[in-house]
């Protein structure tokens, strides 16, 4: 497999050499990426291969789906040139999302520079290895994504077009790698070292919520009965989307129409992405890699800000909240501190609240015709009880990152469970991020339905509380930080997602009926919600969490 | 000063995958005493070391530690144990300080008692300024300064070391190998694993040599000389694991690489 991928470079010899790279080299790095690539296992855990394999099974099952989604709304549409130009928007995004959460740090990863930059390789080569690499993740994800609308247009519009298509879906894919190029090297321009890595984290979060907003936004200001007819007019800026490059030379097949306006197209589609590769190699690359190492320098010499944690009041009244004894308390201190910095952690979690803002409480708002006709009954529910969903991240979040090695100082510690560290874990994350989150939200709430909600946000509160450390304990134990992120997202995690939203819509109902039922009797959950809370946090979780399944599944090297 | 048994291990074996590592090791150690422990690569000795600090549990064997069983009574043997791993894996994100920390509270020390002992032992380090300094920035050796102050803050009575002097300047190297011997002076037992022979040879009390699980040798270097008549322990060492043909080797390296 990897050298049938290396051959689809040698008809490109004289081009990746024109952009001042050594061939064989270039070729030989790209190899040894691969080959690394399809040997990785998480030699930390006791994964073996075979589930790497089921992830990327997994990935690529979940975006053909997410295709087939997408292929349902294109279906509908007979114009080409809109059919095409929706479909490369679509390929768009997802790849620019893509490479802003998962190939940043292929990007930007300089660990390899210790082995190559000693070794004498000319030139741009690696960087244009390096480029090469996300190239071949990113055509494999484009065409899981479009296998179906690619099904769809042979159907729809022949043969040929359905051909052309699947070239064009290339320039689409050289197009994006050369767009977020630019896209980085304008953002390290303005700052670089640590504050760079900050900034490129804030932006990759701004970014996902932003193509979440669009999305949604997009979705509705569609008139679906207008679909079919849907045409998409041309105006002299047209020319300058990407997406209608690809469309309209793929339309000028299918009508055969090779007017002025097409010819522009055709044009476009094929030279641009050349020009735009040609650039990134020959002159963005340098750039880049320069930038990229004085990152790396930058990182030895720069003094960290530290924020300290025992200064800050939230901090001290959330540990006197939260925690029982002294093991737990240094757990708690020392997970306050690691999730105000782990980049990955905040990366995966600090989105979702965008997303249920985005997803769920705006669509919310915005189906009623006035604003008294939305708060004229319960569902400031829905609302809270939504926000379940953030704590499922909160526990997924925890795991994701690269300390396998470093588990060994919890196992060295003389203590009689593991369950202080793992309580402690769970409660710093909550108390840091999730109430004021909830607090943020709870005032909104309050300024819409009144203070006579407020047993109401405390009886949410504590259920979500529930929920959130029931998950905790009741996944897999493994230590804060250590897991892959492909390891923790993806299928089972869906079906939990699901399940959780069912239970997210029981325990909300449940709310909801005792409302209904008589004044008060709402405030019947508040102490069995606290009982529970007590049993799962005094008592079950030191049944549940045991060295003996922590060291299941964590490898003290 | 008087002599207990601190660590009586009894035909430890242990096995990966069903290849045995392990394969029956029998030891005593006293206190007081600096335990040079060596072998070639892959003999066995982090999995041994990583046994007696209770980073593995599932071994076959037994082991008592200041006379408690180690299977049942790993809590009460951990609080007297300090350990300095072999790769200095430590969490980047933090300071040494608020590792240290951690450390200190999961051991049961006060905060202050903590921040004052880690101030002292990284300034003999010459780390002070770095205390508040992300773990992250750091070189290999200054990470090993931080694993060592942080395995010693709690005052333990036996200490574990797995190739404690890696990265080190000169200083620090000559600072660590003192303290070593004025620890067990005070009556403290450091099990030392390394491949530095001439460290292990200086410093130690009582070598102990494993290959391919097993003990080979074991004695101070003075009473195994006695038997081999070798040179040093580095010879001593290529003998006894059966690698006495180096110059052969060296030889045919060059011949290869120079052809």
């Amino acid at each position: 497999m990897i050298n049938l991928i290396l051959k689809l470079f040698v008809p490109f010899r004289w081009f990746i050499e024109k952009m001042g790279a050594d061939y064989n080299q270039f070729i030989r790095i790209l190899k040894l990426k691969l080959t690394l690539d399809d040997r990785r296992i998480n030699k930390y855990s006791r994964k073996q291969e075979s589930d790497q394999e089921k992830t990327l099974i997994k990935q690529s099952f979940y975006q053909i789906l997410m295709g087939a989604f997408f292929g349902m709304f294109l279906i509908m549409i007979n114009e080409p040139f809109t059919f095409f130009y929706l479909s490369h928007s679509f390929l768009m995004v997802m790849m620019a999302m893509m490479i802003i959460s998962e190939f940043s740090t292929i990007l930007f990863d300089t660990s390899e520079n210790v082995i190559i930059q000693p070794l004498p390789i000319k030139g741009n080569t690696v960087s244009l290895a390096r480029n090469a690499h996300v190239f071949i993740y990113l055509t494999m994800m484009a065409f899981c994504l479009s296998v179906i609308t690619i099904v769809i247009a042979i159907y729809k519009f022949g043969d040929l077009p359905g051909l052309i298509f699947i070239v064009t879906i290339f320039l689409n894919v050289l197009f994006t790698l050369f767009f977020t190029n630019i896209l980085y090297l304008g953002i390290m321009r303005m700052v670089s070292g640590e504050r760079l890595k900050n900034l490129l984290m804030y932006f990759q979060i701004a970014i996902a919520i932003f193509f979440m907003a669009a999305y949604q936004i997009g979705l509705r200001l569609v008139d679906k009965t207008a679909l079919q007819q849907m045409v998409l007019p041309v105006h002299w800026y047209t020319y300058l989307f990407p997406p209608a490059f690809f469309s309209g030379l793929i339309e000028a097949i299918i009508k055969l129409n090779f007017d002025l306006s097409h010819y522009i197209f055709i044009a476009e589609s094929l030279i641009v992405p050349l020009i735009a590769i040609y650039f990134t190699g020959r002159y963005l690359t340098p750039i880049f890699n320069r930038k990229l190492l004085e990152l790396e320098q930058g990182d030895r010499v720069s003094k960290i800000k530290t924020e300290t944690a025992r200064k800050s009041i939230y901090f001290r009244i959330m540990s006197k909240l939260f925690v029982q004894n002294i093991e737990e308390k240094a757990a708690f201190k020392l997970m306050w501190k690691m999730t105000g910095r782990e980049r990955q952690f905040k990366q995966t979690l600090l989105p979702s609240f965008g997303y249920i803002i985005i997803m769920v409480i705006l669509p919310n708002l915005g189906k009623h015709a006035s604003l008294s006709d939305f708060t004229s009954g319960y569902k400031y529910l829905l609302i809270l009880y939504v926000l379940i969903m953030v704590s499922f991240t909160l526990c997924t979040s925890l795991l994701i990152g690269d300390y396998q090695t470093s588990t060994w100082v919890f196992k060295s510690m003389p203590l009689k469970s593991p369950a202080s560290f793992f309580k402690g874990a769970i409660k710093a994350a909550f108390a840091k991020y999730f109430i004021p989150f909830y607090i943020l939200i709870c005032t909104a709430v309050c300024l819409l339905w009144g203070i006579k909600v407020l047993p109401d946000l405390i009886i949410a509160f504590l259920a979500i509380y529930l929920i959130t450390i029931l998950l905790y304990y009741f996944q897999q134990p493994d230590f804060p930080f250590t897991k892959e992120k492909s390891a923790v997202q993806g299928g089972a995690n869906s079906i939990k997602v699901f399940g959780l939203m069912f239970l997210a819509g029981a325990i909300g109902a449940l709310h909801y009926l005792l409302l209904m039922w008589f004044d008060f009797a709402n405030l019947m959950l508040i102490p069995i919600y606290i009982g529970a809370i007590f049993y799962l946090n005094r008592i079950m979780v030191y049944k549940e969490i045991t060295w003996k399944k922590v060291d299941q599944v964590n490898n003290y090297s | 000063m008087t002599y207990s048994t601190v660590v009586e291990i009894r035909n430890l074996q242990k096995s990966y995958d069903q290849k045995l590592v392990l394969q029956g090791i029998n030891l005593e150690i006293t206190s007081g005493q600096i335990i040079g422990y060596i072998g070639p690569n892959g003999a066995g000795k982090s999995t041994t070391v990583k046994i007696l600090c209770g980073l593995i549990s599932d071994f076959d064997g037994e082991i008592t530690i200041f006379g408690k069983d180690l299977r049942t009574k790993t809590i009460e043997i951990k609080r007297q144990l300090g350990y300095i791993p072999e790769n200095a894996a430590l969490y980047e994100s933090l300071t040494p300080m608020e590792f240290m920390e951690f450390v200190g509270e999961m051991r049961g020390l006060g905060n202050e008692q903590t921040r004052v002992k880690a101030e002292a032992l990284m300034n003999i380090f010459e780390m002070k300024p770095h205390l508040h300094q992300r773990i992250a920035t750091f070189s290999k050796g200054m990470r090993q300064k931080v694993l060592i102050c942080s395995a010693l803050l709690h005052n333990p009575d036996l200490i574990f070391m797995d190739e404690p002097l890696s990265g080190l300047d000169a200083n620090s190297v000559i600072m660590v190998k003192e303290m070593l011997i004025h620890l067990a002076r005070e009556g403290k037992t450091i099990f030392y694993s390394s491949h530095l022979m001439d460290v292990v040879e200086k410093i130690s009390d009582r070598i102990i040599l494993i290959d391919q699980g097993l003990v080979i040798a074991d004695g101070s270097f003075d009473d195994l000389n006695k038997l081999s008549h070798d040179e040093n322990l580095e010879k001593m060492f290529t003998r006894l694991t059966g690698n006495t043909d180096h110059s052969v080797k060296a030889e045919a390296f060059i011949h290869a690489f120079e052809k």
